[in-house]
């Protein structure tokens, strides 16, 4: 059993960094980049639409508590199923897939930094995207689509359920990233079409609630959809989309997902390995 | 240097007809297409629900097969233009599968590859090189759609008679102009996301996206603004509204097809979904004219 | 495992159906190794089996002792410049060797001087701020180079690094090489322009169809080369009397009398021999000779004898 205190860590954090930053810059302070931002962004727009258009009225068209419902379903149904899904697919797996179409991956096979290494630094830095982006839009676009209400607002934030809301809608936003990123990162990895897999696994989730319990627990959004502090008020199949039956606890959920996120990088990790250089379509 | 011997000359023979060339792209990309077996199974596979609707059209004119299964033939769903939704429902929604898994290969990888200046190098223009490849998705999805659409109808009216013909006759113009609207819509988008994206895995991938996320964030506006004008980005909403036009049914929840059914309430006037989709195809062609061209400038 | 030479023993690589390579032993010592062959010979299969981007079906590799599934070590030793014209987006050409030294390892201020100091030496120091998709074909080769010189490594490998180059900038590179090589450093080179693979070599390994058909400095791999007979080129005051001498001997197949009167192109079956009878010509018929050198005993006479016009190996 190798000696973990003699290896090289320092080297390999170095590298991680290194790595990272490329990555950030090359593939998210770019022009192409923009596309991850307007998803990020369109529901925060949108909230602040609301929010403006509910200030200017003579007498409120909504309440809190109905904006918190209203908040949970776009949370449900936008964010976790739309938005951080689509935002994850496109960053992840082209994290290694864009480098093969562009033909780019050589340099990074060719420098003296071992390929788990390099799987790290470019999961992180795609999780360092998408967790930050989505974070930020999931946490202002709560604070603003009640925004027109002022201090009573701000009370059922800072005194009120609504800080643990957040908290909540932040926590699983991040987790979100860290399960979806693994997952799509792998079908980078393993498949010359990424999309097809990531179609499969759309389908999945979204009939999730349909399967037996069994088979539910196979699934990211199975785990996040316990986390969700607000159920969505549905009623009829579409419940069974955004509501768990059995609820997975907290405690369990969210090592659960981490646990699970790590086996799947660590399958990543072997399969880049073995990779090699094929330039073709 | 003196040229003492002109031996060279350039063709002077037959040439095919111009108006005909921009084919040859769809005959190469045909080709091209028919060597995948994933295509060829899903293409198949998407025949299996007109043979089913063919059958069940059959047996509802078939007394003794009725007789023989043991069901009434008033319990039979009835051959009605809800009949002709729903199929066209079905059948578009497997288009848009086939699209977004065809629709992606078509246009990138000759931006990819920069093969787009060995094309428009010869007498072939930037519109022809566009229709030959959008000719593929024509084809293809109108294979899908209205041709067993209206083989269909022509069952129907066959066993049906004269009369039933007659009078439903705008059933055939709906098939037709309904998937007409949708295979133009799918070809466009699809030819103009490949053209801008590049990789054939992340144009099949936005294509989705922009369905998938247009719907839900045209009902994300719905929701927090409490309106309905978040539909007018619902693709799936404004197909179905022209849809339920075509076929001269009043819009009201559940007439709508299958896939494209339009929420209660949440009609909007069917001008305005003809002027949206409009506008997405605009953009589309707009997206067109800027990406295929013969050179381009890297910055 | 020989710590001084990159070693493959027994290697096949095949694409599927396709063979790559076929049975390759090979020893490379240190100093400027030309790989030669027609497209498809699996030059490039060689170059990226020996720096670890593909894996070999059979057979073991190794570099300096390294093997190429040994990245963090290995990449330390080799520097690979690919023959992928291809660039991460965005980047400026100074940014581009800079961010890999960083991956190496190299902190900041290291990582900086070494990229200044390899844009240098491929003169590319005043284009180096602008992005890599505004430089012509020639430039992003000479990039390309800075890069994988940049950590000084003591293999380099080059997959047609004089594609694209003018004729100044490839006396240039040519020149860096030479002395690269002089230094000890394994420099394997591929390239089709082989009177420059001529001139540089020390060594060349002839590829063609997947296999090595011949390998080791040029004279020697002229010397095995027993079915065409060694010509010579023989410049003299008397070259009838010097002919009709020749034409004594059993070994000499041909001689052709230059059309200036003052030339003869011998062409023999042994060259040692000739050589012999030559000297006893000269002394007895008393002839003055300007030269006497080898007409093909270069890597383009090689190949179209080993090789030949189409590349099939003859």
């Amino acid at each position: 059993m190798t000696d973990l205190s003699t290896l090289p860590w320092g080297l390999w954090i170095r590298q991680v960094g290194s790595v990272m930053r490329l990555e950030v810059r090359k593939s998210f302070l770019a022009r192409r980049a923009l596309w991850i931002y307007l998803l990020a962004g369109l529901p925060l727009l949108l909230t602040i639409g609301h929010s403006l258009i509910e200030a200017s009225r003579t007498r409120p068209g909504c309440s809190i508590p109905e904006d918190s419902m209203v908040y949970a379903g776009i949370f449900q149904f936008f964010y976790l199923r739309l938005g951080i899904y689509f935002g994850c697919v496109g960053i992840f797996t082209n994290l290694f897939r864009s480098e093969m179409l562009e033909k780019t991956m050589h340099y990074y096979l060719l420098t003296p930094v071992r390929r788990e290494v390099l799987l790290v630094g470019k999961y992180l830095a795609g999780l360092i995207v998408a967790a930050t982006l989505f974070a930020l839009s999931v946490a202002l676009a709560f604070l603003t689509i009640s925004a027109h209400f002022g201090q009573e607002y701000r009370d059922f934030i800072l005194t009120g359920p609504g800080g643990w809301q957040l908290g909540w809608y932040v926590t699983v936003a991040v987790l979100a990233s860290v399960g979806y990123g693994a997952v799509f990162l792998v079908c980078g990895l393993l498949y010359r079409n990424p999309m097809i897999p990531a179609a499969v696994i759309m389908v999945w989730e979204g009939i999730n609630g349909f399967l037996p319990a069994i088979l539910q627990k196979f699934s990211i959004t199975f785990y996040l959809k316990s986390l969700s502090p607000v159920e969505v008020p549905v009623k009829g199949p579409l419940a069974l989309i955004v509501v768990n039956v059995e609820p997975t606890p907290a405690w369990i959920a969210i090592p659960g997902l981490l646990l699970v996120s790590l086996a799947i990088l660590v399958i990543a990790a072997r399969r880049a390995r073995r990779l090699e250089i094929s330039y073709t379509e | 240097m003196a040229v003492y011997k002109k031996t060279y000359r350039s063709y002077e023979g037959r040439m095919t007809p111009e108006w005909s060339r921009f084919f040859v792209l769809t005959r190469y990309a045909w080709e091209d297409l028919r060597r995948r077996r994933f295509f060829t199974i899903f293409f198949l596979g998407t025949m299996t629900w007109p043979i089913i609707c063919a059958l069940g059209i059959y047996i509802r004119h078939n007394l003794s097969a009725l007789e023989l299964m043991g069901i009434r033939a008033a319990s039979m769903v009835k051959i009605d233009s809800s009949f002709f939704l729903a199929f066209l429902g079905v059948q578009c929604m497997f288009a848009f599968f086939l699209n977004s898994f065809v629709g992606p290969g078509l246009v990138s990888p000759d931006l990819a590859n920069n093969a787009l200046p060995l094309y428009l190098s010869r007498p072939f223009s930037r519109t022809e090189y566009v229709l030959g490849r959008m000719s593929m998705l024509l084809i293809l999805l109108s294979l899908m759609t209205w041709i067993p659409g209206e083989f269909l109808f022509g069952l129907q009216s066959y066993l049906e008679g004269w009369d039933w013909f007659k009078a439903n006759v705008g059933l055939a113009w709906g098939l037709f102009a309904g998937s007409g609207v949708w295979i133009v819509f799918l070809a466009l988008l699809s030819l103009s996301v490949s053209a801008w994206v590049k990789w054939k895995p992340v144009a099949g991938g936005l294509l989705f996206g922009l369905f998938f996320v247009a719907a839900g964030f045209g009902q994300a506006i719905n929701a927090v603004l409490r309106t309905k004008w978040g539909n007018l980005i619902n693709i799936s909403n404004l197909v179905g509204s022209i849809w339920v036009s075509l076929f001269n049914k009043p819009l009201e929840s559940g007439s709508g097809a299958v896939f494209f059914r339009i929420a209660r309430g949440e009609e909007i006037p069917v001008w305005m979904c003809w002027v949206s989709l409009g506008l997405i195809c605009l953009f589309c062609l707009w997206l067109l004219g800027r990406k295929i061209r013969g050179v381009e400038v890297s910055r | 495992m020989n710590a001084d030479l990159i070693v493959f023993d027994n290697v096949s690589r095949f694409y599927g159906d396709v063979l790559g390579v076929n049975n390759v032993n090979l020893s490379v010592p240190p100093g400027i190794t030309s790989l030669v062959g027609p497209n498809g010979a699996g030059k490039t299969t060689l170059m990226n089996l020996m720096t670890g981007l593909i894996r070999p079906t059979r057979g073991n590799i190794s570099v300096l002792g390294v093997r190429p599934n040994q990245p963090d070590e290995l990449f330390r030793l080799v520097g690979y410049c690919t023959q992928f014209d291809t660039f991460p987006k965005g980047m400026t050409g100074f940014d581009f060797v800079k961010s890999f030294l960083l991956i190496h390892g190299f902190d900041d201020l290291d990582a900086e001087r070494r990229a200044w100091e390899s844009i240098d030496r491929v003169n590319m120091r005043d284009a180096a701020n602008r992005r890599l998709a505004a430089y012509s074909k020639g430039m992003r080769q000479r990039m390309k180079l800075a890069q994988a010189l940049s950590h000084s490594p003591r293999v380099l490998v080059l997959d047609e690094p004089l594609n694209g180059l003018d004729p100044m900038a490839r006396a240039e590179t040519i020149a860096l090489f030479e002395a690269l090589g002089a230094q000890g450093v394994h420099v394997i080179v591929s390239s089709h322009i082989l009177h420059e693979v001529d001139r540089i070599s020390d060594q060349v390994i002839l590829l063609s169809q997947g296999y090595v058909v011949a390998e080791g400095a040029i004279e020697s791999v002229r010397g095995e080369v027993k079915d065409h007979p060694i010509q010579i080129v023989l410049r003299c005051d008397n070259p009838r009397a010097v002919a009709a001498r020749l034409f004594e001997d059993d070994n000499i197949v041909e001689v052709g009398i230059h059309k200036d009167r003052q030339g003869l192109l011998i062409r023999t079956l042994d060259v040692d021999a000739m050589y012999l009878l030559l000297n006893r010509i000269i002394l007895e018929v008393g002839i003055e000779v300007e030269s006497v050198a080898p007409a093909d005993e270069d890597v383009n006479s090689v190949y179209q004898y080993l090789i030949g016009a189409e590349g099939a190996t003859v």
